[in-house]
């Protein structure tokens, strides 16, 4: 099981850390709901739960709840930018189909 | 909409009813109020909210001026006793307080005229702040005594003071606009 | 597909949900917005890779404009179309642009409305149309780099805006389509675009120098809490006035004394500016200019010379300076940090001798021109609800006192400067006349006692008062002054408790009438695109104000209402559902509007049910979660 980060994604998770001044990682999860069943989380992690999981890349921590692993496993967290919009992205294997938006999939 | 607010200023800070208040409870319950009141805490909500939160900051605002300004907070103290300032008819005043402002006045006229204007101007206020604090010990007292009519005289006297003081002040600011 | 953006712990939001802002700030030479994105606030670039835009806006044909640099270069081959410096006549009437140098390069229509307007090639445009203009393109960036519509903006203002500058900037915005969260006054912006509320307890200075306007402010800060103590500026005095004599130090030393046209004296103050550029860093600016066969300006400039031309007009900053001090009650040495804003303080002279003044180091750290946007945006973020946990509350004061015209042209204050806001002020009146049944107000800003010599804002004139004989009407007149600024008037009969029908009349800007007619004819040309736009964007508000109203009463509904209003009020919620199934915006927004009358009562009824638990002692930490606002029932 793990969750893989790239270099771009990693270079603007530290410099958002850095200037939010604290914070030990990211936290991926994802969640019921939205147009196809589920939605993907991300947040800034200040801490590590009992029963978390924790990947280290490119000296980021990633930590990921039990429940979710199950849903992200094999997933690359990407930073892209298309225009003027420019954000991060998930390269979910699991993931059968997508709301158009990418906030929401279905497995 | 009208907001219910029936309390007083004193209540509405959790303050005793009585002149002499800390300014730091003062302070500090003020931006609780706030933080809890202010229409930026309701920038998405309702318009009934949002106008009710504008009038309720409003009254907060109006409350904690009226307690933080010494005058103000004398003046709204004879207010919740039924005294009111402003009757025309009694324009009597102790001639010797009168002399003394009349001096002052004087002095304040002749100040840009002096060698040193701001030091004639630091002169006058350091003469009205003095007066400021007799003016507040000479309420405290009255108003602990429930000497109301005593009270009331003092707060007039004490209106003259800040008079002139602003006055002072708006001297030293068109001397600062000509440097 | 869409992007994500890093959230704060527990903070993420359902998809379609994110709730976009962004703060920005419309400068009278060049404009920005700024947003939170992932956590930190930054400028948005757009297509062209350029954080900000000169606030310039081309009018070719009647439906076509552009904006910024691309009508920038228009400005030489059609200066009557290319308009700039609009932010000037925000609020202005005719006399005033007849007295700017706006006069001598635009044509105006003086006589159309109740604000001038410019001619163009498009039509006539007034200040708010062409800021309006630049709104719209600001917008634009936004929404492509976000990703999404956005909920709302915070739009900065100068500190010394007076109402009808300020009616105006919002007047804009809604003609851009835009929801003002706030209007933010430039200097409290950037105070929090520095973070001051973390850590520093005490009071701060804000010296703002820009092109052609000074601002100074006071402000006090308490664990996160912005308390503006006092504000005051000059509004003819900036950069451009630098240019101005460093133009006329060249003119001179080349001997010339007149120069062949306004277009000579264009080149000349580029020249000085690009001088006065270079002092920023060098001890000494060469300078050259072939202006034609007969002219051409060739020398030098030092840093000690420009000191020396500049002294002066740097000296007309100090005044303000002290005048704040002395209206904030405190001492030079209460002043714990100086934050430089506005481009002219990159002039060395400037930081020195402020730093001077203050005896500290004035703080330059962030780019004096993207400040107070950066502090926008972090603004506009708490106030969108994407920071629930925020402590920033911002305070800010009214910059010029309000007064009424009384007998003799003289001027009674009613609300003084500097006062914190929202504030409330009820004056009574009564009619001195038999049977006298209208009444009308004149209301000025300023500091004089002459009404001639204060600013017109608007006539109030009261109608409908029941006809008595002189004196037995009492008319209690309220003014109310909102957190952005603005004024408004509203006016009791005490005796029969009627409210008094009140016709506003502003002296220098649009009466809600106009403001209208301009947003139903913008709409009328709008594309398709635009349309369906505006009736998504009513579905979702429906549907929020359904759901807040909803769960209020399910907290409490039957504790509140009688079961005839709850009945009423779920009637007006059914009238919404179904005004929702249908594709008319303007059904829904009546739909929404009667049910927000409708509800109206039950709203302050358990509002002031919390304020009364509040009076109580109650711990404010535990109201603030039993009283759910309808923001955050929206999310849930």
């Amino acid at each position: 099981m793990a969750i893989t980060m790239t270099e771009r994604a990693a270079e603007h998770v530290r410099s958002y850390i850095e200037k939010r001044g604290k914070g030990i990682g990211l936290r991926l999860a994802v969640r019921t709901t939205g147009c196809s069943g589920m939605a993907y989380v991300l947040e800034f992690a200040d801490e590590v739960a009992a029963n978390d999981a924790v990947f280290e890349q490119h000296d980021i921590k990633v930590v990921v709840d039990q429940k979710s692993l199950a849903y992200l496993d094999g997933t690359e967290l990407d930073f892209a930018k298309e225009g003027l919009n420019e954000g991060f992205q998930f390269n979910n294997p699991n993931v059968k189909d997508e709301c158009g938006c990418g906030e929401s999939f279905n497995i | 909409m009208q907001v219910d607010f029936s309390n007083n200023y004193f209540e509405l800070f959790e303050l005793p009813v009585q002149y002499v208040v800390s300014q730091d409870h003062l302070d500090t319950r003020f931006r609780s109020l706030q933080r809890y009141l202010h229409p930026d805490k309701f920038a998405s909500a309702s318009d009934a909210e949002r106008r009710w939160s504008m009038q309720a900051a409003s009254f907060v605002n109006e409350a904690y001026q009226a307690l933080s300004k010494p005058l103000s907070r004398a003046s709204y103290l004879l207010s919740l006793h039924g005294i009111s300032l402003d009757e025309e008819t009694d324009t009597q005043m102790s001639p010797m307080f009168l002399m003394e402002q009349m001096e002052l006045r004087e002095a304040l006229g002749d100040a840009p005229d002096a060698a040193d204007p701001y030091a004639a101007l630091d002169k006058i206020s350091a003469q009205l702040n003095n007066g400021r604090r007799d003016s507040e010990s000479a309420f405290t007292s009255a108003a602990n005594n429930a000497d109301w009519t005593e009270a009331r005289t003092v707060v007039r006297q004490w209106q003259f003071l800040e008079k002139l003081n602003s006055e002072v002040q708006a001297q030293e600011a068109r001397l600062d606009d000509a440097l | 597909m869409a992007l994500l953006q890093i959230s704060e712990p527990g903070q993420s939001q359902a998809p379609h949900q994110r709730r976009l802002a962004v703060g920005i700030d419309l400068g009278t030479t060049n404009s920005l917005v700024a947003s939170v994105i992932s956590g930190s606030a930054s400028v948005l670039k757009d297509a062209n890779d350029q954080w900000s835009i000169p606030s310039v806006v081309h009018y070719s044909d009647k439906h076509a404009s552009v904006i910024g640099n691309a009508a920038q270069e228009k400005a030489a081959d059609d200066p009557f179309n290319t308009i700039r410096s609009a932010k000037r006549l925000m609020g202005k009437g005719a006399d005033d642009v007849r007295e700017s140098w706006l006069a001598e390069h635009y044509q105006f229509n003086y006589d159309g409305g109740s604000i001038p307007a410019f001619k163009t090639a498009a039509g006539e445009k007034t200040a708010i149309d062409v800021s309006a203009a630049i709104l719209s393109e600001l917008r634009l960036t936004a929404e492509q780099t976000l990703g999404g519509d956005l909920v709302g903006a915070v739009i900065t203002v100068p500190a010394y805006f007076d109402d009808a500058q300020r009616q105006a900037t919002k007047d804009a915005a809604a003609l851009s389509g835009i929801h003002v969260l706030r209007l933010l006054n430039e200097p409290t912006a950037a105070a929090v675009a520095y973070g001051l509320d973390s850590g520093t307890d005490g009071v701060v200075a804000i010296y703002d120098l820009g092109g052609g306007t000074f601002d100074i402010s006071l402000l006090k800060m308490q664990r996160g809490v912005f308390e503006v103590l006092a504000t005051a500026g000059n509004t003819a005095l900036g950069g451009d006035d630098f240019d101005n004599a460093v133009a006329d130090w060249i003119q001179a030393q080349a001997g010339v004394s007149q120069l062949p046209d306004q277009g000579a004296r264009r080149q000349l103050l580029r020249l000085a500016r690009s001088v006065k550029e270079t002092l920023s860093s060098a001890m000494l600016a060469p300078y050259e200019l072939k202006l034609n066969a007969d002219i051409t300006f060739k020398g030098e400039l030092s840093v000690q010379q420009f000191n020396d031309i500049i002294e002066p007009m740097f000296k007309k900053t100090l005044a303000p300076c002290r005048q704040v001090i002395r209206d904030a009650g405190i001492a030079k040495t209460d002043v714990q940090a100086v934050v430089m804003v506005g481009g002219s303080t990159r002039v060395p002279l400037v930081r020195e001798r402020v730093s001077q003044f203050f005896d500290q180091t004035v703080l330059t750290d962030i780019d004096p021109d993207q400040v107070v946007a950066i502090g926008a945006a972090i603004q506009a973020d708490v106030l969108a609800g994407n920071k629930p946990d925020s402590e920033l509350l911002l305070l800010d004061v009214i910059p010029l006192s309000l007064g009424l015209e009384t007998m003799g042209g003289l001027v009674e204050k009613i609300i003084p400067r500097n006062t914190t806001i929202p504030i409330a002020r009820a004056q009574e009146f009564t009619t001195y006349k038999d049977g006298q049944t209208a009444m009308a107000l004149h209301v000025v800003q300023g500091e004089r006692e002459l009404v001639s010599d204060c600013r017109s804002l608007a006539n109030f004139e009261l109608r409908d008062i029941p006809a008595r004989t002189a004196g037995a009407c009492r008319i209690q007149v309220l003014f109310q002054v909102d957190a952005d600024g603005l004024l408004m008037v509203s006016a009791l009969e005490k005796e029969s408790g009627v409210l008094a029908s009140i016709d506003v009349k502003p002296s220098y800007g649009l009466s809600d009438g106009e403001i209208e007619q301009m947003l139903k004819a913008s709409i009328e040309h709008a594309s398709e695109d635009v349309r369906k736009r505006a009736l998504a964007e009513q579905k979702v508000e429906g549907s929020r104000v359904i759901e807040a109203i909803g769960s209020a009463l399910a907290a409490d509904g039957d504790q509140h209402l009688t079961a005839d209003e709850r009945s009423d009020v779920d009637a007006l919620i059914e009238n919404l559902k179904q005004s929702l199934e249908q594709d008319s915006s303007d059904a829904i927004k009546q739909a929404i509007e009667k049910l927000e009358a409708g509800s109206s009562a039950f709203v302050e009824r358990r509002m002031n049910a919390s304020v009364k638990q509040l009076m109580a002692g109650q711990e404010l930490e535990e109201l603030e979660r039993s009283l759910v606002s309808a923001d955050d029932l929206s999310d849930s």
